[in-house]
C-alpha cells in the first residue's frame, strides 16, 4: 500500500503515518566511529538477519552505488532521511517493492526501521516494524540497558528508540493563524508538530507533520495513543475550520483559481505546484472539486524535483522541469 | 559562518535537507533553526543538532571539570569527543560515562527509567540475576561515593533521594 498512491484512515487530513525504531548491535561501536568497511560489513549481518522476513520481499540497496538523484527522490518521498541521501558511503538500505518498509543501514545508529503507511494507521505500522525487529534480535544482539533502554549514537533516541509521526494537510487551520497556538498545545503533551519549508521560512503546502517527542520512561503503546488521540483531536478541529472556510467566497475562489491554474499552466516550479495542490485538495475534500484527493497527493509527490529526473532518466535544467511538471499535470487534470 | 537565513548571527546549527532535488546541508542559528521549526523538516530523530545537544551539557561544570580525558577502552572515545560531537561512541561508553550523561538524559527526557520493549537476549540475560534492594543500594551507594569524588553534586544528590526512597520501602 504504497503510501502516496492510496488513501487510508481519514485519508482527507492524514496523508501518512510512519513508525520508526532506531536500533545498535552491542558488539560495534557506533557509526560515527566506524569506517566504510566496517559500516559495510554491519550492513551485510543485518540484511542476512532478516532471511526469514517473508512478509515482503526487500532489495539490498548499496548507497554509495546510487545516483545522487536517485537518493534525493527516496528522501523526496520520505522514504529515508535527508542525511542518508546526503552521504552514500557504507550505508545500504532495505526497501520493500510497495515501499512500505524501508530500513536505513549505518545511517546515525547501525539500524533504523521504517514503516510508512497511508492515512491514520499507527497500530499496523507499528506492528510491521515490531515484526522485522523481533526477526533481527534472534539473531544479533542489540545495544540495551535496563535502565535507559536501546543505547542510540544520540541520547535523544534512548529508550524505545521509536519515532512516531502522521503528516497532516491542514490548510484551514493554517488559514485561521492556528498553528502556532497548535504546537505551542502539543509540545506541552509530549509531542512535536512542524511545518515543511520550502526555500525561505514559508510553510509549503500546509503539509505538517506531528510525531513524538519523548523516547525515554514511555512504552511504544502509550506514545502511540499519545500520538492517535492528539492526531485525531486535530483532525476534527480541521475539519470544523474547513466548513468554516469554504463559507468563504474569496478562498472558494482561490481554490478554483488554482484548479484553474492546474489545468492550463505552461511552467511550474515544484513550489508552486505544492501550494496550488494544497488549494485543491481541500476542495477536493470538500466536495467542491471532482478528484479523488490520493490522486493530487501522488502527483505532488511524484512531481518533485529529483523524482522526475529520475523518471526521464536525466537531469534537466529546472526550466526544462517546470515545462515537463505542468505538462503532465495538464495531462492528468484535463 | 554566517546563518543562511539572517545572515547576521553565528551558523551553530547544520541540518541536511533536501530542496530543489538536491540533498543539502544548512547552516543556521539557534534563533533561526527555532523558528524553522528546529531540525530536519521532516526527519523526525533529527531533533537531535549536535550544538544544541551539547548545550544541555554546557552546565554540568563538574562533569567538564573532572575526567574529561578518560576513555572508553571499547572504542577509544573521551567524554570530551561526546559533548563535541553530541555522539556516543558505543555502548560500553554509556556504562563508562552513566553518571556524566544521566543528568542530561534526565534533562532531555524528564525521566531515565526505560518502559518498552526489551530484546529477547537481555531478558534472558538479567532475569535469573534480579538483585535483591540490599544489593541495589549497595550500588548506589557505590555511584554515590564515585559522584562525590567526582564532585558531582548534583548527581550524588539524586542518588541519595533513591536510596532514601528504596530504605523507605522496605
Ligand atoms: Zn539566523
Ligand atoms: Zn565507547
Amino acid at each position: 500500500m504504497t503510501w502516496y498512491k492510496n488513501k487510508g484512515n481519514e485519508g482527507d487530513i492524514v496523508l501518512s503515518t510512519r513508525v520508526r525504531l532506531a536500533r545498535n548491535l552491542e558488539d560495534y561501536p557506533f557509526p560515527i566511529r566506524l569506517s566504510t568497511q566496517e559500516k559495510m560489513n554491519i550492513s551485510l549481518l543485518v540484511r542476512d538477519s532478516l532471511e526469514d522476513y517473508d512478509s515482503k520481499k526487500l532489495s539490498f540497496i548499496d548507497m554509495s552505488t546510487l545516483s545522487p538523484a536517485k537518493a534525493v527522490s527516496l528522501a523526496e518521498k520520505h522514504l529515508i532521511s535527508p542525511e542518508f541521501a546526503y552521504e552514500g558511503a557504507g550505508r545500504a538500505l532495505l526497501l520493500s517493492e510497495d515501499e512500505d518498509v524501508s530500513i536505513m543501514l549505518c545511517e546515525e545508529d547501525h539500524i533504523r526501521i521504517q514503516v510508512i503507511l497511508p492515512g491514520l494507521n499507527p497500530e499496523e505500522a507499528f506492528n510491521e516494524a515490531d515484526k522485522i525487529d523481533s526477526i533481527i534480535e534472534n539473531k544479533l544482539n542489540y545495544a540495551f540497558n535496563e535502565r535507559i533502554g536501546y543505547l542510540t549514537q544520540c541520547p535523544t533516541n534512548l529508550g524505545t528508540g521509536m519515532r512516531a509521526s502522521v503528516m497532516l494537510h491542514l490548510p484551514a487551520l493554517s488559514k485561521k493563524g492556528a498553528m502556532r497556538r497548535l504546537s505551542t498545545t502539543v509540545a506541552k503533551l509530549g509531542l512535536t508538530l512542524r511545518g515543511s519549508y520550502g526555500e525561505g521560512s514559508e510553510i509549503s503546502g500546509d503539509i505538517y507533520q506531528l510525531s513524538n517527542q519523548v523516547t525515554l520512561g514511555i512504552s511504544e503503546k502509550a506514545a502511540l495513543q499519545n500520538l492517535t488521540s492528539i492526531a485525531l483531536q486535530i483532525v476534527s478541529q480541521e475539519k470544523q475550520a474547513r466548513a468554516a472556510v469554504i463559507k468563504d467566497e474569496d478562498f472558494v475562489d482561490k481554490i478554483y483559481r488554482s484548479w484553474g491554474i492546474l489545468r492550463s499552466a505552461y511552467k511550474l516550479t515544484s513550489n508552486e505546484l505544492t501550494n496550488l495542490i494544497s488549494y485543491v485538495r481541500m476542495g477536493a475534500s470538500e466536495g467542491i472539486i471532482d478528484i479523488p484527493t490520493e490522486k493530487l497527493t501522488e502527483m505532488f509527490i511524484e512531481n518533485q524535483p529529483a523524482t522526475i529526473n529520475v523518471a526521464e532518466g536525466k537531469t534537466l535544467s529546472q526550466s526544462e522541469r517546470d515545462i515537463l511538471r505542468a505538462e503532465k499535470v495538464r495531462k492528468e487534470l484535463n | 559562518m554566517l546563518c543562511q537565513n539572517c545572515k547576521k548571527n553565528e551558523a551553530t546549527t547544520h541540518i541536511k535537507r533536501v530542496l530543489n532535488g538536491e540533498a543539502t546541508e544548512s547552516h543556521l542559528c539557534s534563533n533561526c533553526a527555532q523558528s524553522l521549526g528546529v531540525g530536519n523538516f521532516f526527519d523526525d530523530f533529527s531533533l537531535n543538532m549536535p550544538d544544541i545537544f551539547s548545550g544541555f551539557f554546557g552546565d554540568s561544570v563538574f562533569a567538564l571539570e573532572n575526567g574529561r580525558l578518560d576513555r572508553c577502552e571499547k572504542c577509544g572515545c573521551q567524554f570530551d569527543d561526546i559533548i563535541k560531537t553530541g555522539c556516543v561512541g558505543c555502548a560500553d561508553c554509556y556504562e563508562k560515562f552513566y553518571s556524566k550523561l544521566l543528568p542530561s538524559i534526565q534533562r532531555i527526557h524528564g525521566k531515565a527509567n526505560h518502559a518498552g520493549k526489551v530484546p529477547k537476549h537481555t531478558k534472558e540475560k538479567v532475569k535469573p540475576k534480579e538483585k535483591t534492594t540490599e544489593e541495589k543500594i549497595a550500588d548506589l551507594q557505590k555511584d554515590m561515593q564515585k559522584a562525590i569524588d567526582e564532585q558531582n553534586f548534583e548527581q550524588a544528590a539524586i542518588i541519595r533521594d533513591e536510596i532514601k526512597k528504596m530504605k523507605g520501602e522496605n
